[in-house]
């Protein structure tokens, strides 16, 4: 795992995070037995978050907040220039200002993108380093760039790497025979999808604190991955990883930004070595808009053939996508998997061009994908005259692969297509899309969604008990936002009979036991079996202890209530406490989240319903609800699993309506780098949110049987909107944004064609 | 950001004396929300800041027999909530509610509001010097323009970004102006804005060393009628993208006058005199309005990326009309 974490700082894909994602490597031969028949007192309720209060009375330290003694505040000097050459970069006079500790060169090379980092300062308070960057100096050879997709693509267009043409070939996909399947449909159409870049937009920008003991490095660092960051910085700094810690407690977002080292990282260390002082970098909302990653745009093209009875013959999928200096993202997965179809093939090419690199993006690829797929599938079904809902149920597949592939280990897609329908009122969608009469039209969409999210083998966890009766779980994993820390008391405090409260929960420390980072949708499926597995040990050696006072046999005690009793015999029972007061001293259990049995693919899925209104005068598209049905197997909290399927819907309702980074073709920087210009949806524009779980246990997948859900709210999320659009006004906008203009100019061309 | 002085005067004499010292650069603060944010970005670097805000009593609405008058930092929350405007000025009230977010409105002042810089995102990048910054050209002209003006450029396609202007113009408001030497000036708040041809550095007539103090409102006559509607991409804290303020007075159906001023369109309120003279004295259709529109956008010069704000001026015109009749 280690080894594919830096491979990310090295290669410039996002296909790092796809392979992470999925990965599925580590089987082992024997099935676990998973805990299926369980009834659990804790697991699947909503339980409060036990650090929630904490969190919104301000109490919680964000990296942000943490001041150390003596501490430095490093900032970074950046490029105003696409593309340039530094002829020059003088840093006497910065370094000479009274009160700056250190201004260091952080660039080698030509400047590839406005914003990229240039140099960095170190002074006694923020002012002071904000004087020191305006005293250094650059002299700049600025050179001919590219910035937009479109001219990039453009023969003669400026290079933007010297050993890769702008327009590069990724790795492409094919089973059976487009062509032949094409011959065998009665329709054919082919229809083109874009999406725009989108930016992170954290509510934390990115930050890191650095530390140097002699030779030990401490990082305080906003980050999704401690141990990653922990290894990349080593082979950065060339030190060992032995010598670093990376500690994070509460952060502010990340959604695939904050995976992994970045250069502020990089910055506060370098600086905090020069200065033996801590350092602490913040980034800028300007800066975290330009340098720490986005979303790629794409241009999918998909074509596919369709027979009368809905039969799916063929699907093909021409993609461009640009993740700026970096490559873009792959959107083919869901056309690949989804639906049943025997003959498919994919055409992938990277567009590059001089604008900041790309990162993960919460559920990168697919959140595209999903958009160009499914609102092709609206359109294909809309041409055989079939309701779309039962063209998908008429492709369903149990099988990865569009079917040709190897079964799923649950699938539970055809039951949120059943409860989502039911829910939205899927009845009272326009028969014929667009057929509604007057300003206002209404209408009603669907989406379905796939993502991995099986977990990483391999993940490790402690239960620690103390002879005073307390009870720690530990993990080296991170909560970033999401309730990582409840969902660690829940499991622990429901195999030890326990209350969440009753847990002393310790993470986001790179000492503790190894955990993947926390992307892909893996935490849960990942932390949770290892805590299971320990606290069963834990229960296990406990029960024994109890055997003696009880007069019964280990296997006849059972943990509930704070207390260790007899089966079916309540009565005859004994304190957790007075158990644990017998232990001489501490003892700890070591759990482990085991393989994956073979021979099975390991995903979630889930369908989204929305009712939309869309004002055909202003072309404004107002969303008045989403139903949203989750297949992620079992649910351990469902207050937080509920919020993040409210939160992956919010994101991705503006991804639908309103962000967009737009950059200017003449200056080569982005022109709306702030949260004024690049707009995000507000409380005013959330509609009604139903989150739904499909009531589902993987038998296989984990001793829990549960997998991710980080991802999977996102996936449909922007499709939905569009295809409920589609529904109401009968025409389908294949652009997100969705912005009014586009709407209004659509209806335009209706209005013309009619 | 360069560092600044600030000045706290006690009285509107104070600030006026303190804007007769020479040879210094100062920037006059209302609310400060938008201005701190120009000096933190590097858009303008004042050596000194006078914090309006340590004047008091420069915040009251009053009314007498023919005017309401209203002090220039009044802030935007208690215009909206002041029962004097509610009963008279629907559409000042509306304007108001339609700006920015909560927070803002309980900072921001009513005349920071009219004095407030454009939000075009060349004037706001520090490393562009458009030609409102001493540069020589406007790179929205042909660069990134989906939000600018589609009347009144051609040195600077700014749109102005006020809500309250278009209100208070459509109510025949007038400001006064105090300058050096207790000199007051009134104008009207129509002519108080100035296209980018007469002077692309500022957006109004205000000079060097004046302070705007007051606006007053003349009482409305019997059948009047006013509205405003925001056309903004988002449900809260954004800027209008096309809004219209009218007012007028109806009586049987018709408007027997009428003005509408548009947000959005032109680097200044933009007055609609076109659709006005069409719309007037007749039958208010859906017809009628949307055609006042179109002869109104006769004029019109959008660029490439705003074409649609033409359609939107349609849709805001039909939708504010015919939220009064």
């Amino acid at each position: 795992m280690e080894k594919k974490d830096s491979r990310y700082a090295m290669e410039d894909s996002n296909l790092w995070y796809e392979t992470y994602a999925s990965d599925q490597t580590q089987h082992s031969s024997e099935a676990l037995s998973s805990d299926s028949d369980k009834k659990f007192k804790l697991i699947g309720k909503h339980i409060k978050r036990i650090d929630g209060k904490k969190i919104v009375t301000g109490k919680a330290p964000f990296t942000q907040d943490i001041k150390l003694k003596g501490m430095l505040i490093g900032k970074i000097l950046r490029s105003p220039h696409a593309k340039a050459e530094v002829l020059s970069i003088k840093l006497d006079v910065a370094k000479s200002l009274s009160g700056v500790k250190a201004a260091i060169l952080m660039i080698r090379g030509n400047i590839q993108y406005a914003g990229q980092m240039v140099a960095a300062v170190a002074a006694v308070d923020e002012k002071t380093a904000d004087k020191a960057l305006e005293l250094i100096k650059v002299e700049y050879k600025p050179m001919p760039f590219v910035v937009i997709e479109e001219k990039a693509r453009e023969e003669g267009s400026p290079q933007v790497h010297d050993k890769r043409p702008n327009v590069e070939q990724r790795r492409g996909y094919s089973r059976g025979d487009v062509e032949a399947g094409f011959g065998k449909a009665d329709v054919v159409i082919e229809r083109t999808y874009k999406t725009a870049v989108e930016i992170h937009q954290t509510a934390e920008t990115h930050v890191s604190i650095a530390k140097w003991q002699g030779e030990r490095l401490t990082i305080w660092d906003s980050t999704q991955a401690i141990h990653s960051v922990r290894d990349q910085l080593a082979e950065v700094l060339q030190i060992p990883a032995s010598r670093i810690k990376v500690i994070k407690q509460y952060m502010g977002g990340g959604f695939g930004s904050k995976l992994g080292l970045n250069e502020q990282t990089v910055a506060a260390s370098m600086l905090a070595k020069e200065t033996n002082r801590p350092v602490k970098v913040m980034l800028t909302r300007k800066a975290n808009s330009l340098c720490v990653g986005n979303r790629p745009s794409t241009f999918q093209t998909y074509k596919g053939g369709v027979k009368k009875d809905g039969t799916i013959t063929a699907l093909s999928l021409l993609s461009h996508t640009s993740g700026g200096i970096r490559g873009g993202d792959r959107s083919s997965e869901p056309m690949i998997d989804v639906h049943k179809c025997e003959n498919a093939k994919v055409e992938d090419y990277n567009i590059y061009m001089n604008t900041g690199p790309s990162k993960p993006t919460r559920a990168p690829g697919l959140v595209q994908g999903t958009f160009g797929l499914e609102g092709f599938i609206e359109e294909l079904a809309n041409e055989i005259g079939m309701d779309p809902l039962e063209f998908r149920k008429k492709n369903y597949t149990t099988k990865n692969r569009g079917g040709t592939g190897i079964p799923y280990s649950s699938k539970g897609l055809d039951k949120a297509y059943e409860i989502g329908a039911k829910q939205i009122g899927w009845h009272k969608r326009n028969k014929v899309p667009g057929e509604g009469k007057g300003r206002i039209r209404r209408g009603i969409g669907m989406a379905a969604g796939i993502w991995w999210g099986a977990g990483s083998p391999g993940t490790l966890a402690d239960v620690k008990l103390h002879p005073d009766g307390s009870v720690e779980a530990v993990c080296g994993t991170q909560d970033i936002g999401c309730g990582t820390r409840t969902h660690m008391a829940i499991v622990t405090a429901e195999t030890l009979g326990l209350e969440p409260k009753d847990i002393t929960v310790k993470l986001g420390n790179s000492d503790y036991p190894w955990a993947p980072l926390s992307g892909g949708s893996l935490t849960t499926p990942s932390v949770a079996p290892a805590l299971r597995d320990a606290a069963l040990k834990a229960a296990e050696h406990l029960k024994g202890m109890a055997a003696s006072k009880l007069k019964v046999s280990a296997s006849s005690i059972v943990c509930e209530n704070f207390t260790f009793q007899e089966k079916g015999n309540p009565k005859n029972a004994t304190p957790f406490k007075e158990v644990l007061g017998d232990l001489s001293h501490e003892i700890v259990f070591h759990g482990e989240r085991k393989g994956l049995p073979e021979g099975y693919a390991y995903n979630t899925f889930g369908a989204h319903f929305a009712e939309v209104e869309v004002d055909t005068m202003t072309g404004m598209i107002k969303v008045i609800k989403v139903v949203a049905v989750h297949d992620s197997g079992r649910i351990i909290n469902k207050l937080t699993a509920e919020s993040q399927v409210i939160g992956g819907i919010t994101q991705g309702l503006s991804t639908a309506l309103f962000e967009q980074r737009i950059m200017d073709n003449e200056t080569g920087r982005m022109v709306n780098p702030n949260l004024r210009d690049y707009k995000i949806a507000t409380s005013m524009d959330i509609p009604e949110i139903v989150p739904l779980f499909v009531d589902s246990v993987d038998p296989r997948i984990n001793i829990l049987g549960t997998k991710g859900l980080g991802e999977p709210p996102r996936i449909p999320a922007s499709a939905v909107i569009a295809n409920s659009v589609y529904n109401a006004i009968g025409i389908h906008i294949r652009e997100i944004p969705m912005t009014p203009d586009k709407v209004l100019q659509a209806l335009k061309e209706k209005e013309v064609a009619r | 950001m360069k560092e600044f002085k600030i000045a706290q005067p006690k009285s509107l004499d104070q600030v006026t004396s303190l804007l007769s010292q020479k040879n210094t650069d100062y920037a006059l603060m209302a609310g400060g929300t938008d201005l701190l944010d120009e000096i933190k970005n590097k858009i303008i670097a004042p050596e000194v800041v006078i914090d309006l805000k340590s004047v008091p009593d420069l915040s009251t609405i009053k009314m007498d027999k023919t005017h309401v008058s209203i002090d220039a930092m009044t802030c935007v929350a208690d215009l909206a909530e002041n029962p004097i405007i509610r009963e008279n000025f629907p559409v000042l009230v509306e304007a108001a509610l339609s700006l920015a977010s909560p927070q803002l409105r309980n900072v921001g002042t009513v005349g920071g509001n009219l004095c407030q810089r454009p939000r075009c995102w060349y004037y706001r990048d520090p490393d562009t010097i458009c030609r409102k910054k001493g540069g020589s050209r406007c790179f929205a002209l042909r660069g990134r323009n989906r939000y600018h003006a589609i009347f009144g450029g051609g040195m600077c396609y700014i749109v102005h970004p006020s809500d309250l202007a278009p209100a208070l113009i459509s109510l025949d408001a007038e400001i006064t102006i105090n300058g050096l030497e207790g000199k007051k000036n009134i104008l009207r708040l129509e002519d108080f804005f100035t296209l980018p041809q007469n002077n692309v550095r500022k957006e109004n007539v205000l000079e060097a060393r004046q302070v705007l103090s007051e606006i007053r409102i003349p009482l409305p006559k019997n059948g009047s009628k006013s509205t405003y509607y925001k056309f903004k991409e988002r449900g809260t804290w954004d800027f209008a993208v096309v809004s219209a303020a009218i007012s007028g007075v109806i009586s049987g159906g018709v408007f027997r006058d009428i003005k509408i001023v548009c947000g959005g369109l032109a680097p200044i309120p933009w007055r609609l005199k076109k659709a006005e003279d069409f719309i007037k004295g007749k039958n208010l259709t859906e017809e009628v309005i949307k055609q006042g529109a179109k002869e109104a956008l006769t004029d019109a010069r959008p660029l490439e990326e705003n074409t649609y704000k033409m359609g939107l001026v349609e849709a805001v015109l039909y939708t504010a009309i015919s939220s009064m009749i």
